[in-house]
């Protein structure tokens, strides 16, 4: 069965203003729904760039992108509505309590009473925090924080879930829970559209990959299908390494 | 929407009350301010009106000049008089070591024969001016003694408006002498012309006394206000720390930033209005606070440290405006700042720096009557004095609503244009 785009990015470019070169250079794709879609690249391969366009942060130089049959541009407030956004870096008031940055976030989706306090309980408990919900943010471990930011973008469960490195930084026990969760969400109906340096993590987690270097997209299919199809390349950290060179990137 | 500005003011709230050194910057700190700068404002008051200016007199005179000179000065209020120094009869010398030493802040020495030379002066003038037998003769052989010179030793540290008081007063005194001496010469002159059963006119300087003034102050306050440093100060530094609310404000959309929270908000269905609006209402809210604090202050704290009570005025409904309007040009002004400013550090110096700068053209430091021309005319460009204008027309004069309106407007307006700008700015950084 044909799998139904829910994204489509069309010759898209972004240049910075005072950059001579563009970060993102006429990029085209598309992610189907449902998919778990791993954006992979060296640091400075334009990644980021992509991700924050798709989620409004700035606008693009050219080109065009649909988001659930909406265009970007045009239909900004209703794109905001049904995405999700874990960013890079924790994102989160560190003088509120886990519970309070959930109900402030939450609400900003539009959530309220009843609803919104069950999703944040049934959340914490699924991610091992109802513990430390009272608790300041600020004395949370690292791990702690990456759930609570996860969370904080998935309460009212986006159709398109962007995920820029949502595990760097936390140990193994932190990272097998988000997988699980992220995974578990996926099933529930959410794209994931998922950005990391862990290839092992992505070759696992992702259904479809695309590498990008240099503002363009390399390669992209199936996990199974980069490594089948790259010589000399057993597992997505060779097929990477393979096409992105071991040139060190700034 | 309502609910996304409701969950709003509650997080901007939270963090505030969890803030510790932020409320005490907020709430704390204004009061104290109003209590030192007001306590302070009053003892230099008081300085002059009630403990008086330090003076040395030498009387070499010992005459009715000298006299005169020492009663008045003495009776005057605006001095302690002292003859003597560490206990012995002031001299010239004396004086002039004492005052550069700084046990005085003001010499004072009458030549010998002071008065002697006023009257001889006097008397040539009026003798001039008299008929006699040798009329022509007196009048064309008048000469005018020499102008005699009264000393003063002035103490550098001396303020220019102290040194002016003690100069008019000495004049008036001098004056006064002449006069008094000037008239007895006419009545002895006049009463040797007289028929002998005719009495000569006596006190006649006294008579001529029909000249008074009294200080109304032109204010609808009922009652008797007088402007004292608490009418002036508690809404001068009440402002101020109004507008200091611009660096724990700004300090917080830097903070945001900082903390990845913007971005993540940028994400969310919510506009940048929305979130702004939600700190808005809190920060105004708490400069509305902080302007009852400080009320308190001038109400309570300062009569019970023997400081006069603050007087309202006669409208309640104009000082809730004005502090309305206040409070919302300060939280624009800190919006502004915060999103021009690119890190915490700018945002904090930014903002100290232009609202000492604003405060001073605004007349909170010194009053904008005594500022150059130029300077009055760029002090009327300060939102700090449009409040302050406010304030001073319902606390000094007893204006009502209508007497606030065009300072209010101003604030409202200023208030709007800061927005508008700060939403520009916002926008053009978001298109990288």
């Amino acid at each position: 069965m044909k799998s139904e785009p829910i994204i489509e990015i069309k010759n898209l470019t972004k240049t910075f203003k005072g950059s001579d070169e563009a970060a993102v250079k006429g990029v085209s794709f598309s992610i189907n729904k449902n998919d778990i879609f791993g954006l992979l690249g060296p640091n400075g391969a334009g990644k980021t760039t992509i991700i924050s366009i798709l989620c409004s942060l700035f606008p693009p130089t050219t080109g065009k992108v649909i988001i659930d049959g909406m265009t970007l541009g045009n239909d900004i407030s209703s794109i905001k509505q049904i995405i999700g956004v874990v960013p890079q870096d924790i994102a989160l008031y560190p003088s509120l309590t886990a519970r309070e940055n959930l109900h402030f976030y939450g609400s900003m989706y539009g959530l309220k009473g009843a609803e919104l306090k069950h999703k944040i309980e049934d959340w914490l408990l699924k991610l091992g925090l109802t513990d430390a919900a009272n608790r300041r943010v600020s004395t949370f471990s690292g791990g702690m924080k990456r759930r609570v930011n996860l969370i904080a973008s998935i309460l009212h469960q986006p159709k398109i879930l962007f995920l820029d490195e949502p595990t760097v930084g936390v140990d193994v026990q932190s990272r097998n829970v988000i997988i699980e969760h992220l995974t578990e969400l996926n099933k529930q109906g959410t794209t994931i559209i998922y950005t990391s340096h862990h290839m092992e993590e992505a070759e696992h987690f992702c259904t479809q990959v695309a590498i990008i270097d240099n503002g363009k997209i390399i390669t992209q299919g199936t996990p199974q299908e980069l490594i089948s199809k790259t010589p000399n390349s057993t597992n997505l950290e060779q097929v990477f390494l393979n096409l992105t060179n071991r040139k060190l990137r700034d | 929407m309502w609910y996304k500005l409701f969950a709003s003011i509650k997080k901007e709230t939270i963090i505030l009350l969890r803030d510790k050194i932020g409320l005490s910057i907020l709430f704390i700190m204004p009061m104290v301010l109003v209590l030192v700068m007001t306590l302070v404002q009053d003892s230099a008051f008081k300085s002059i009106n009630e403990r008086g200016i330090p003076i040395v007199i030498v009387d070499n005179d010992h005459d009715t000049l000298g006299i005169s000179i020492k009663l008045g000065l003495h009776y005057s209020k605006l001095c302690v008089v002292s003859d003597s120094i560490d206990g012995k009869p002031a001299t010239a010398e004396l004086a002039k070591q004492a005052v550069s030493q700084g046990k005085f802040l003001v010499g004072i020495v009458i030549p010998k024969g002071a008065t002697e030379a006023v009257r001889k002066n006097v008397g040539q003038l009026v003798s001039s001016a008299m008929p006699s037998d040798e009329d022509s003769l007196t009048k064309t052989n008048v000469h005018v003694t020499d102008s005699i010179n009264i000393v003063l030793f002035i103490d550098p540290v001396t303020k220019k408006s102290f040194l002016t008081s003690i100069t008019s007063n000495l004049h008036e005194f001098i004056s006064i002498v002449k006069t008094k001496i000037m008239f007895q010469t006419f009545s002895e002159q006049i009463a040797e012309l007289m028929p002998e059963n005719t009495k000569a006119p006596k006190n006649a300087f006294a008579k001529t006394q029909i000249i008074n003034y009294k200080e109304v102050y032109a204010s609808n306050i009922i009652g008797e206000l007088v402007p004292n440093a608490v009418q002036h100060n508690v809404p001068a530094w009440t402002i101020f720390a109004m507008f200091f609310i611009v660096i724990p404000l700004a300090g917080s959309i830097m903070k945001e930033k900082n903390e990845g929270s913007v971005f993540r908000l940028h994400t969310m269905p919510s506009s940048y209005l929305l979130l702004i609006n939600g700190k808005i209402i809190v920060y105004v809210c708490v400069c509305m606070l902080q302007f009852l604090l400080m009320m308190s202050v001038g109400l309570v704290f300062l009569p019970m440290l023997g400081l006069p009570v603050l007087v309202l005025g006669n409208s309640l409904l104009g000082i809730f405006i004005v502090t309305l309007a206040t409070s919302f040009a300060a939280t624009g002004y800190g919006v502004m700042v915060g999103t021009i400013a690119s890190t915490e550090q700018q945002a904090a110096i930014v903002g100290s720096l232009s609202i000492l700068l604003l405060s001073a053209l605004g007349g909170l430091w010194v009053p904008t009557y005594i500022m150059p021309e130029l300077m009055r005319h760029i002090s009327v460009l300060s939102p700090l004095n449009w409040a302050l204008e406010g304030f001073y027309e319902l606390f000094l004069r007893g204006s009502g609503v209508i007497g606030i309106l065009d300072e209010s407007i101003k604030l409202f307006i200023f208030f709007i244009i800061t927005m508008t700008i700060a939403s520009l700015i916002n926008r053009v950084k978001r298109n990288i």
